[in-house]
């Protein structure tokens, strides 16, 4: 970290999404600390003056004069695989989570995107493609570069027939998969550009634009795949 | 593995409270439960009092010894507050740390990032502290204040409507401490121990003063029987039983002395041991001889006699109590103006003192003491409970409700002059005349965050010209209704809003009737959660600051083997209301 700050005039920049989910992580951790820390001290455990050498956290020491980290041993082997914070796996894990949960509701909007559908019907929850979208940014950003490949066709599979890529991509078996890919998107979206025209209510027509952008997003990012 | 010297970093400091700050949570608000400890005697206790909590664990870090000590010593004089100073204390330092993380090189640059970090914290609590030691009061005074009501211990015992606001006060503090069942009834019981109390002196805070340094010796704590029937008994309750039989009514006047008998002292010659045992025993008859000749009936030893002694008196048909405790002693010579006699040569009518009457009590079940009854009449506080560890919560609430009403009574400081200037047609009767401000006339305000979010507008409006340390204090005191709503947002948002909607558009727009005298401010919900004393609440603030400040001075941890001085030890385990001494390391 540059320290000869005093001549140089630091552009401060707001923290990226994925930073923001670095600290927010860091500091749900450290109330995790505080309160596992609260309740074995009402427990009976001794504060001690002492901090753990390896992560710094107060030690705590019980009736038999056992010394106890609460961080080492008891947070990290629980989720230390599990924290998107300390863990890139993790986040990658999370990230398909999220996809998963988001396309088992996509089946729904298909049936009802239809513009004869009354409002009752159009029951999906606007902020779903966004929400999507917004987990696929953060996936992004969180995953190191080598699986980048993987997560932006899944992003916009949102209003898609489930389409799994291949875990591990050989180039070969690349190709096929980036037309057949293409091929359904573009007929998505001529789909949706007719049930546009013909749409009356406002949520529907709504949703099918959004449709339509996402589809030309997966058609940019198959593009970009492609070549 | 100990290192001898070791650098304290920021996170460290904040790791310590946070704990502190998680065990003090559980209990906080109107929704907060209890504690309940356990000894391996097998003795139970149950308490919500922020101080027994954070007294009774085992803490052998330095800062959070430090910090519990400052708790203490807070409660010891406002009776309440700590959980709040807790908590405030907590996010004070959460906010510090988060803002000298992001911008280490705020005040000047330094090495290392830790460093920097440590002096920009230390900056910015220096700075907040100056601004609430010079600011604060005004502040408060044009702020808070004038959405408050007025507090005095004349109209204390007044059933009045508008002078409920002291009992009011009470009824909420009790409700705190002990809930809601038993809050009306401990209020009208020590409504009632301050009437007869007050009749003696004209300064009835003086009096509140004298119960509250005396309150160990006024008060006996019995156990085994229902919480109603505490009540207030006539006389004085010396914890000790009659060492001599005792005829059991006495209808004339006794007359009561109080002996320091030490009968080992005055020797001044070695004679051997048969000549010492009968020369005390000549000098034992003496003392009883002068003692009948003065037509003396009780005697108060505060220490043990020896057979001999006993023997004495039982045959001069005096009755004799002994091992009574000094604060017993102190608070029966200041009630009958007698000294007690230490030489016991030299006896005389100025050491002893006329009795109403003097007869054994049994208190509960296993309690058998006497009760004795000086010629101005006292009372005696008798608090019952199921169990002694209840028995001990009730009367603690009761000792610090002498402490918070003090506190509450006085004015916020440097107002009264302040603000003399700016309105001169004041109608606050109870303003002396004379230079020490001895008004005793307090303001209130209605609890579950009233202060907090006032405080808050204000530093709002204040701050802009201000440096950032304002905005700090700011933030961080809405953890405190956040905290109290914690289960609700909801009511958070409402609560915020309903307070806000009450403060005038105008910043100046003040009546002349400054301090309302009157009922509820015409929204009786406000009402709900009770009042507190905005005195205590900014005495809370400035002690919170200066902890904070004190804390954040700390550079370095330095490790010794050999224990310094047992000071802090000692004043932290005397105070804690069991005798038997715990060990805390």
């Amino acid at each position: 970290m540059a320290l000869n700050g005093d001549e140089e005039d630091f552009e401060w920049e707001p923290p990226t999404e994925a930073e923001m989910k670095v600290i927010q992580a860091r500091r749900e951790r450290q109330d995790k600390i505080s309160k596992l820390m609260g309740d074995y001290l009402l427990k009976g455990f001794k504060m001690l003056g002492d901090c753990c050498e390896a992560c710094g956290t107060i030690l705590l020491q019980d009736r038999q004069q056992k010394n106890y980290c609460v961080s080492c041993q008891e947070l990290d082997s629980d989720i230390d695989k599990d924290n998107p914070a300390l863990n890139p796996q993790a986040a990658l894990s999370q990230v398909r989570e999220r996809q998963l949960a988001a396309q088992v509701p996509a089946a729904a909007p298909e049936l009802n995107g239809g513009p004869t559908s009354s409002q009752a019907g159009v029951s999906v929850p606007q902020p779903r493609p966004e929400h999507c979208e917004g987990a696929a940014a953060g996936g992004r950003a969180l995953l190191p570069p080598p699986v980048v490949a993987s997560p932006p066709p899944t992003a916009s599979t949102t209003t898609l027939a489930p389409i799994r890529p291949p875990v591990c991509p050989q180039n070969s078996t690349l190709r096929p998969v980036l037309e057949e890919a293409e091929e359904a998107v573009l007929t998505k979206l001529r789909w949706a550009t007719a049930q546009l025209q013909s749409s009356a209510s406002l949520e529907a027509s709504i949703q099918l634009c959004s449709l339509i952008s996402s589809c030309a997003n997966s058609l940019r990012n198959l593009k970009e795949l492609s070549q | 593995k100990m290192v001898p010297l070791e650098q304290l970093h920021l996170s460290h400091v904040l790791q310590a409270v946070s704990a502190l700050e998680s065990i003090v949570l559980r209990s906080f608000g109107p929704e907060g439960g209890q504690v309940l400890f356990t000894r391996d005697t097998g003795q139970v206790m149950v308490s919500r009092s922020g101080k027994r909590i954070l007294t009774a664990l085992h803490l052998d870090h330095p800062l959070a010894r430090m910090v519990v000590r400052c708790v203490w010593k807070h409660s010891t004089i406002t009776g309440d507050g700590s959980k709040t100073f807790v908590l405030l204390l907590a996010s004070l330092l959460r906010i510090i740390h988060a803002t000298a993380t992001k911008d280490p090189h705020m005040f000047q640059p330094h090495n290392s990032t830790e460093a920097s970090e440590a002096a920009t914290a230390r900056h910015l609590a220096d700075r907040l502290l100056e601004f609430a030691l010079t600011e604060l009061d005004k502040l408060i005074v044009l702020n808070v204040l004038p959405h408050g009501f007025r507090v005095s211990l004349e109209n204390f015992t007044a059933k009045t409507q508008h002078d409920l606001s002291c009992q009011t006060l009470l009824v909420s503090f009790f409700r705190t401490r002990l809930g809601y069942a038993y809050c009306d009834f401990f209020r009208n019981l020590f409504c009632e121990l301050l009437s007869h109390w007050k009749v003696k002196d004209d300064r009835p805070s003086f009096s509140m003063q004298f119960l509250n340094n005396s309150f160990l010796a006024l008060h006996t704590q019995v156990s085994g029987v229902p919480v109603s029937c505490s009540r207030l008994i006539e006389g004085q309750v010396i914890h000790r039983d009659f060492a001599t039989p005792c005829p059991q009514v006495r209808k004339q006047p006794l007359k009561g002395d109080v002996l320091e008998l030490r009968c080992g002292d005055k020797v001044t010659e070695d004679r051997g041991i048969v000549h010492f045992s009968s020369w005390t025993e000549k000098s034992v008859e003496s003392i009883i001889a002068t003692l009948q000749s003065f037509g003396v009936s009780v005697l108060l030893c505060a220490l043990k006699q020896s057979s001999a002694v006993l023997a004495a008196a039982t045959q001069a048909g005096m009755c004799l109590v002994e091992c009574v405790s000094e604060e017993e002693i102190s608070l029966f010579t200041q009630l009958s103006g007698v000294t007690p006699i230490s030489d016991c040569r030299r006896i005389h009518p100025e050491h002893i003192a006329t009795l109403t009457f003097c007869k054994p009590l049994l208190l509960g079940a296993h309690r058998r003491i006497s009760s004795i009854v000086i010629y101005c009449t006292t009372f005696c506080l008798v608090i019952c409970a199921p169990s002694e560890g209840q028995a001990d919560q009730h009367a603690c609430a009761f000792q610090d409700a002498f402490r918070m009403l003090l506190t509450a009574l006085e004015p916020v400081r440097k107002t009264q002059t302040a603000l003399e200037e700016t309105i001169p047609s004041k109608k606050c009767t109870s303003l002396h005349a004379d230079n020490k401000c001895v008004t005793e006339t307090g303001c209130v305000i209605s609890a579950g965050g009233t202060f907090e979010f006032l405080l808050h507008h204000a530093l709002h409006q204040y701050g802009h010209s201000c440096s950032v340390s304002v905005n700090l204090l700011e933030k961080a005191l809405l953890s405190v209704p956040r905290q109290i709503y914690s289960h609700n947002l909801k009511h958070f948002l409402q609560a915020q809003t309903r307070v806000v909607a009450l403060i005038p558009k105008q910043p100046h727009a003040l009546s002349a009737n400054f301090i309302h005298t009157e009922g509820p401010l015409g929204d009786g919900k406000l009402l709900d959660l009770g009042l507190e004393s905005v005195s205590c609440k900014y005495q809370l603030v400035l002690a919170v600051l200066q902890c904070l400040t004190n804390l954040l001075r700390i550079n370095m941890v330095l490790r010794t083997h050999a224990v310094l001085h047992t000071e802090s030890h000692d004043s932290l385990n005397a105070h804690s209301e069991s005798s038997e001494g715990e060990d805390e390391d």
